[in-house]
């Protein structure tokens, strides 16, 4: 599908299919085109392109309400005016259902969601985590099979985000419901997902399962705004079955991952900060890049590294507080190495290499 | 499946032509025909305004001078507003404090009182010995009725009735616009050093100027269009918008709807241009003149010393204000009516007395059931049916592409002069037009139809764009609603708020309409109407307790309105 805004082009081409209870995240930067994608699928938008399929019908002609979608809005759009039992029981009713079996199914979802005692309570009475979990009562009591889920979890703070992550994708798999989840949050993606969808400007960058996404990342942008990465610029000198081998800036070779990059081209290579080691001496089987550490920033449960390599090209390396974990302070002359396969080359991106992880 | 074949049949096309239509005939048409009846009959308007055979031009003459004297009224009333109109809004916005609400009230009654109760009000307080005069001892009014304010040569009293009139556009207008600034640009602007003076000025003066501007404008013109209150205290002097009345009452309809016209056009080319303006949000004023350091540094002192200095005069003058033109009156004419009730109380004749006028041979007390039944008529039709087209048309304002373009156009009916607009509905629907509707009661309910729609559409579109509507909406039709049922189920009880507050404004509103009535009623006369009778007739007891009658009404659903917005 595609759709334009007067002179933005919002989704350029968007191709994409679902598998019945099949939870998708799509993942992307703001202004990558999610949301209108979203609306797009419940019939709250209309593409100028492209048809929209559900379970095998052409669903373009037909209003929101008839198609088996919900879409529950970031701000949940709770009914400010009804109350929660009568949030929740609105789709029931309002599709005319028996009176007693949407009593029976509203009292089963408020228990479902935790909320029975607060049936009565107005939205703006429920603390944010509640709120949340309305929504979610009523998408699910609508009866729809297909949740679109626009940053669901987004209003919420750190601490509640984590913790509901797990609850939302379990109340989804039990309910056998089919979920699209839009987030800019690749944390999120890659822990709730079955499948990850990366969204950038508009067009679709690489659709694979959290695992794919994270180790395999197709592009620059994928593998900088998906769990970030060192990018360092150089050409590649040959290639083999075992993997190619790359010159960088003061004629540092290194080995990495097979690629299609032709030899003597110039490519950009990726590799993982936390697939970076920091260490004293070399380690044999790696490429073995001697620096010295800039500056050290604790996180928490790791601690992150910066390395001005002896080429001038900074690198972060991020390492886990473990019992091997050892200190090393600014200044101090040290080896950053990292294993062949984990090092991803793409060709050099005609506008440049910033202009693709800024994009972010 | 049935049930989603629904969706072509698409009600929604039906209702927005018919609200359309309503608009156009209900609403706009009189307006614009006019200025085409001007254009039509042109030959007549030339030779009665220009070439009158036995006056020559005189009646052009007389335009002018009505019209010189209306722009120098209401130029001056408005800058009297500015002046204590931008503290007051600067207090009310920022300031929380015991009794806001009720002085915000206090603002807003010259809004929905009958301006000529008020009128009457003003003249007894000011300049009879029955007001205030008395009150200090002294054999006749405080101000006497040809005390003209010096300069502008406009008789004080219509000034003081003009000024409190004007007063809650201003300040209302601008108490919203400095709320919907954020405080933090006036912390941040202290906390760098500047005075409470300096940070307005630099500061909340830049960002809220198209707030003033707007406020300024509405007030002209309502200043402009004032008859109601005018016909009272005008004595000799004339307005523009009482020119029309008695022209119209003098049969002189070429030079009416000529000076009608010109009044029209006059306050479109004011607020249009305004309405452009304010239409582009982030528009602000370049205000970083280059002054000589030295002076900025003179002024930041003398602002300096001044906020030390001033602050409690600029909290309490504007109150002052507000005491005299509105609350005294108001005072004042309630105790009248008691001094007033069994006989006049200097005379002690009992033909002064309200009692006597009401019950005796004027039998007072029979018209004013009659007018009184009449106006609530007129009140409940005229509203009922503008609430109908309303709420459709605010839906369309707000949903359809053209709908800033209809709700600018909206605004003609609220700024053309009362009385132009009463005279317009008399010449399309009249025998002069039309000849559908005679003069009474019909034509002062189309007339009354033409300045509540836009009044209950302002209303409603308020509370629409202070709630997400859009979205609730969208997400009802996610849920499973037709476009029909998620507007009955969501949108309509979201924006309830918004239309009974427009319903009982507009009911409050024509009510109290005085200046278009005057033109239209014929032999049906309204309350607003019979006290402009009675001070004509020189019944001032009959008209002291009228008055009074017609103020504790309009208090009465102003106390509804405060009940209903609240929540």
């Amino acid at each position: 599908m595609t759709k334009r805004f007067g002179e933005i082009t919002a989704l350029d081409g968007v191709n994409l299919s679902i598998e019945d209870g099949e939870y998708v995240c799509v993942l992307g930067p703001t202004g990558a085109g999610k949301t209108t994608f979203l609306r797009i699928v419940a019939g709250l938008l209309e593409p100028d392109e492209g048809e929209i399929y559900i379970d095998g019908k052409c669903v373009n002609n037909l209003p929101p309400e008839a198609r088996d979608t919900v879409y529950m809005f970031q701000q949940y759009a709770l009914f400010p005016h009804m109350t929660v039992w009568q949030n929740v029981s609105y789709g029931p009713e309002i599709k005319d259902w028996n009176r007693e079996k949407v009593e029976q199914l509203t009292a089963e979802i408020l228990e479902m969601v935790r909320l029975a005692e607060r049936r009565d309570a107005y939205p703006h009475e429920l603390s944010g985590g509640m709120q949340q979990r309305v929504a979610l009562g009523r998408g699910i009591a609508s009866g729809a099979r297909i949740l679109l889920l626009d940053e669901p979890l987004g209003a919420l703070d750190a601490r509640l985000r984590v913790g509901l992550r797990t609850q939302l994708r379990q109340l989804v798999k039990d309910q056998g419901l089919t979920a699209i989840h839009v987030t800019h949050d690749q944390e999120e993606a890659l822990m709730i997902a079955d499948r990850v969808v990366v969204l950038r400007n508009g067009r679709i960058e690489q659709t694979g399962t959290p695992h794919e996404v994270y180790s395999r990342p197709n592009s620059i942008f994928v593998a900088s705004f998906v769990g970030g990465a060192n990018f360092v610029e150089g050409t590649i000198i040959g290639s083999s079955d075992a993997g190619s081998v790359m010159e960088v800036l003061g004629g540092l070779q290194i080995k990495v991952a097979v690629s299609d990059v032709g030899a003597g081209e110039k490519a950009v290579l990726a590799f993982r900060r936390e697939d970076t080691w920091v260490g004293e001496e070399e380690v044999a089987g790696s490429n073995n890049l001697p620096g010295v550490i800039v500056s050290a920033t604790f996180i928490g449960d790791s601690m992150e590294y910066e390395i001005r390599l002896e080429n001038g090209v900074s690198i972060v390396s991020k390492i886990l507080m473990s019992d091997a974990f050892k200190a090393y302070t600014e200044g101090q002359r040290v080896v950053a190495s990292f294993p062949p396969e984990k090092g991803h080359v793409f060709p050099y991106p005609v506008m440049g290499l910033l202009k693709e992880v800024e994009a972010i | 499946m049935i049930q989603r074949m629904t969706r072509s049949i698409n009600p929604s096309r039906l209702v927005v032509w018919a609200t359309l239509i309503g608009l156009i005939v209900l609403v706009l048409l009189p307006t614009f025909y006019l200025i085409s009846y001007v254009f039509l009959k042109w030959g007549d308007v030339w030779v009665e305004v220009f070439e009158n055979p036995i006056i020559g031009d005189e009646n052009w003459r007389q335009i002018l001078k009505v019209l010189f004297f209306s722009f120098r009224l209401s130029l001056s009333a408005v800058a009297f507003d500015l002046l204590f109109g931008v503290p007051l809004a600067y207090v009310l916005a920022r300031k929380q404090f015991p009794g806001k609400g009720l002085l915000e009230d206090l603002i807003t009654l010259p809004l929905v009182i009958p301006t000529s109760g008020f009128g009457f009000a003003t003249l007894i307080t000011w300049t009879s010995v029955a007001g205030i005069g008395g009150f200090l001892g002294m054999n006749t009014g405080v101000i006497p009725l040809d005390a003209v304010v010096p300069i502008i040569n406009v008789p004080l009293i219509v000034f003081i009735v003009h000024v409190a009139l004007t007063f809650p556009y201003i300040v209302r207008t601008l108490q919203t616009k400095i709320q919907s600034i954020d405080t933090t640009y006036e912390t941040a602007s202290r906390t760098l050093g500047a005075n409470p003076l300096t940070t307005f000025r630099n500061v909340l003066l830049p960002l809220v100027l198209p707030g003033i501007f707007s406020g300024a404008v509405l007030a002209f013109a309502r200043s402009l269009g004032e008859t109601g209150a005018t016909l009272i205290v005008a004595g000799v002097s004339s307005t523009a918008s009482i020119a029309i009345v008695r022209w119209t009452a003098e049969f002189k309809l070429a030079t009416a709807a000529f000076m009608g016209s010109l009044l029209v056009i006059i306050a479109w080319a004011l607020i249009l241009p305004v309405e452009r303006y304010m239409g582009r949000e982030k528009r602000s004023f370049k205000t970083s003149y280059r002054l000589p350091f030295s002076l900025i540094k003179r002024v930041m002192r003398l602002e300096r010393y001044a906020s030390e200095k001033l602050t409690r005069i600029k909290d309490f003058a504007p109150i002052f204000v507000l005491v005299l033109t509105v609350i005294v009156p108001i005072i004042v004419v309630a105790n009248s009516v008691i001094s007033y009730w069994s006989a006049d109380p200097y005379t002690g004749k009992v033909q002064g007395g309200v009692v006597y006028q009401l019950f005796g041979p004027a039998n007072y007390f029979n018209t004013l059931v009659k007018a009184s039944l009449t106006s609530i008529i007129v009140a409940l039709v005229s509203t009922y049916v503008s609430t109908c087209i309303a709420i459709p048309l605010s839906f369309i304002i707000a949903r359809r592409w053209y709908g800033g373009f209809i709700r600018s156009i909206l605004k003609v009916p609220l700024i053309v002069p009362t009385s132009s607009l009463g005279l317009s509905v008399l010449l399309l629907w009249g025998s002069n037009g039309l000849n559908l509707v005679g003069s009474g009661i019909w034509l002062i309910i189309l007339t009354h139809i033409a300045f509540s729609v836009p009044v209950i559409v302002e209303s409603i579109l308020a509370s629409y764009e202070g709630s997400d509507i859009q979205m609730y909406e969208d997400s009802a039709r996610t849920l499973g609603a037709t476009a029909y049922n998620a507007i009955e189920t969501v949108s309509l009880p979201l924006i309830k708020g918004g239309v009974l507050t427009g319903f009982i404004l507009s009911f409050a509103h024509s009510l109290g309409e005085t200046g278009a009535t005057y033109i239209v009623m014929g032999r049906d006369i309204t309350v607003p109407a019979l006290v402009v009778n009675m001070v004509e007739a020189l019944a001032i007891p009959a008209a002291l307790f009228t008055s009074t009658y017609l103020i504790v009404l309009s208090m009465i659903l102003l106390t509804i309105i405060r009940f209903t917005t609240r929540r």
